[in-house]
């Protein structure tokens, strides 16, 4: 169990889209090989992508990754185990708002950045035209997790180094360096944007009810699906196949 | 009549043979369902009805979603949900899949063709991967069944030979009337075993592109750690030793390259 729980990130995909799909949204092949015997397999595709605010799956995020255009690699410092969740308290250790706590409320892992709700704000001007000056909105720049942020101690708020520890039961907990208290993950990590907790989810037409899902129809029985399925629906089989040899 | 319900024609009869089929050996309990919802209060009463037929419509999502954003489903089937349902529901769920991936790639492309927003694209996704799972089920306990009755997999037999330009690829065996001996035509056809100077010079070269690509990237790694060690002089050498495992961290410390433009703290 604890080499389960040391693997998998506590971290929850707020966004509740299958990773296929997300893979499948920001693919940009340029060229395959069409899949005869006289080709090799290969395929040209975009293999470097600029993440930014912009998700994935979202036509910003295409904007910027326009087809044929390269931007400069940006080096991502590698993180181990994720360590800021959304709704957790953290105070910002940079810029103009130095000093000042904040609630984080994105995560973007790609870019090791989490978003602090308020804080380290600068103005955009959006929709400026000729005749038109554009509307002036407030939007939060991104915080590095490794250097721009620590957690707050909830003992005391003040911020904190911590670490990664086991408690007796096994569970992974993250513990304040300085006052030794468990900072726990908060319930606002597993909202995701379908659902606020899963017991709030609203049944959709075509969802199957939970209690059918769990139900238990399985009998074991020596046959095959297909020799199951045959029996089920009265066809009977009396042929003996032709001898054959697979090779 | 747009183009794609003349070819939603020519697919229903393929389609639908086989789902009314299903349908009527099952006509007790039906899903109407298609993903399975995240954790829920329990369910009062499953409504057993026969499902509605709308002919080819049923190629096409409700009309009340057409001109929505997003439509909100519930999650796809894990393996483990399927792996407790007899083969006769599973063998169910899976035409109910097949049905909706049907109506949702129609809704795609109708929408595509008609310069609309496809809402909830992600829906696919989690049909396949439902439809994935299950499949895997399914061999699972024919898998199974094999063994016990026969000792072998009764999955269709593959292995891995050489082909003629000495490249291997995975050669999956087909099912015929004679055995190998006899069979001249197969024989003739297989072509086992390389050799020759053309093949060689090949080879040589195709290695030297699969070096050369193993070489860029265990440089890129090296650059990497560098890079990260210049920015970051602090940085804990033991993520880094576990995320680029081929790289000397220790040798490149001292490197020239990883050194930050700044003077270094002596004696503090």
């Amino acid at each position: 169990m604890r080499i389960t729980q040391y693997l998998a990130s506590k971290l929850k995909n707020f966004s509740n889209l299958p990773k296929e799909y997300i893979e499948r949204s920001k693919k940009q092949v340029y060229w395959q090989t069409p899949r005869e015997t006289n080709y090799l397999p290969r395929t040209v595709e975009r293999k470097r992508f600029r993440y930014t605010t912009n998700r994935p799956w979202t036509g910003q995020f295409r904007q910027q990754n326009m087809p044929a255009t390269m931007r400069r690699k940006v080096l991502i410092e590698p993180v181990e185990d994720w360590s800021f969740f959304r709704g957790d308290r953290v105070e910002v250790l940079v810029g103009k708002d130095k000093g000042k706590q904040g609630i984080v409320t994105q995560v973007i892992t790609e870019r090791n950045w989490v978003i602090v709700e308020g804080l380290n704000w600068h103005y955009r001007r959006v929709g400026a035209d000729k005749d038109f000056p554009g509307i002036i909105i407030k939007s939060e720049a991104p915080l590095h997790v490794l250097n721009d942020i620590r957690l707050v101690d909830p003992s005391d708020l003040q911020g904190t180094e911590f670490e990664w520890r086991f408690t007796e039961e096994g569970e992974k907990v993250r513990v304040s360096m300085r006052s030794g208290r468990i900072i726990p993950i908060p319930e606002t990590n597993n909202q995701t944007h379908d659902y606020k907790t899963p017991n709030a989810y609203i049944e959709r037409e075509k969802d199957t009810p939970a209690a059918v899902v769990g139900e238990i129809t399985f009998q074991p029985k020596l046959s095959t699906f297909e020799m199951d399925i045959m029996e089920e629906m009265g066809i009977k089989e009396e042929r003996t196949p032709a001898k054959s040899y697979w090779y | 009549m747009s183009a794609t319900l003349i070819k939603c024609l020519n697919l229903a009869k393929t389609v639908r043979t086989s789902t009314i089929k299903s349908l009527l050996t099952a006509p007790k309990q039906q899903w109407q369902t298609l993903c399975a919802a995240a954790l829920q209060t329990p369910h009062a009463q499953m409504v057993h009805t026969s499902p509605m037929r709308h002919g080819l419509m049923e190629f096409f999502d409700d009309p009340k979603h057409w001109s929505e954003n997003d439509v909100k489903v519930g999650r796809a089937w894990r393996t483990e949900e399927l792996r407790i349902k007899s083969n006769k529901e599973l063998h169910q769920l899976w035409f109910v899949l097949l049905k909706e991936r049907n109506m949702l790639l129609t809704m795609e492309h109708e929408c595509n063709d008609k310069m609309e927003i496809f809402p909830s694209p992600e829906r696919v996704d989690k049909v396949k991967i439902s439809m994935d799972n299950l499949e895997k089920v399914v061999r699972e306990r024919n898998t199974a069944y094999h063994l016990l009755e026969t000792g072998e997999t009764g999955e269709r037999p593959q292995k891995r030979v050489n082909n003629s330009f000495g490249l291997q690829f995975n050669y999956k065996s087909c099912e015929h009337v004679l055995p190998p001996f006899m069979n001249l035509k197969w024989i003739k056809s297989r072509n086992i075993g390389f050799g020759g100077r053309a093949v060689n010079r090949f080879l040589l070269k195709y290695r030297e592109q699969l070096y050369n690509a193993k070489r860029k990237a265990k440089n890129r790694s090296r650059n990497e750690v560098m890079m990260i060690l210049r920015r970051n002089p602090n940085f804990d050498l033991g993520v880094l030793r576990r995320k680029f495992p081929d790289v000397d961290i220790d040798k490149l410390r001292s490197a020239d390259k990883a050194r930050g433009h700044y003077v270094p703290k002596i004696g503090v």
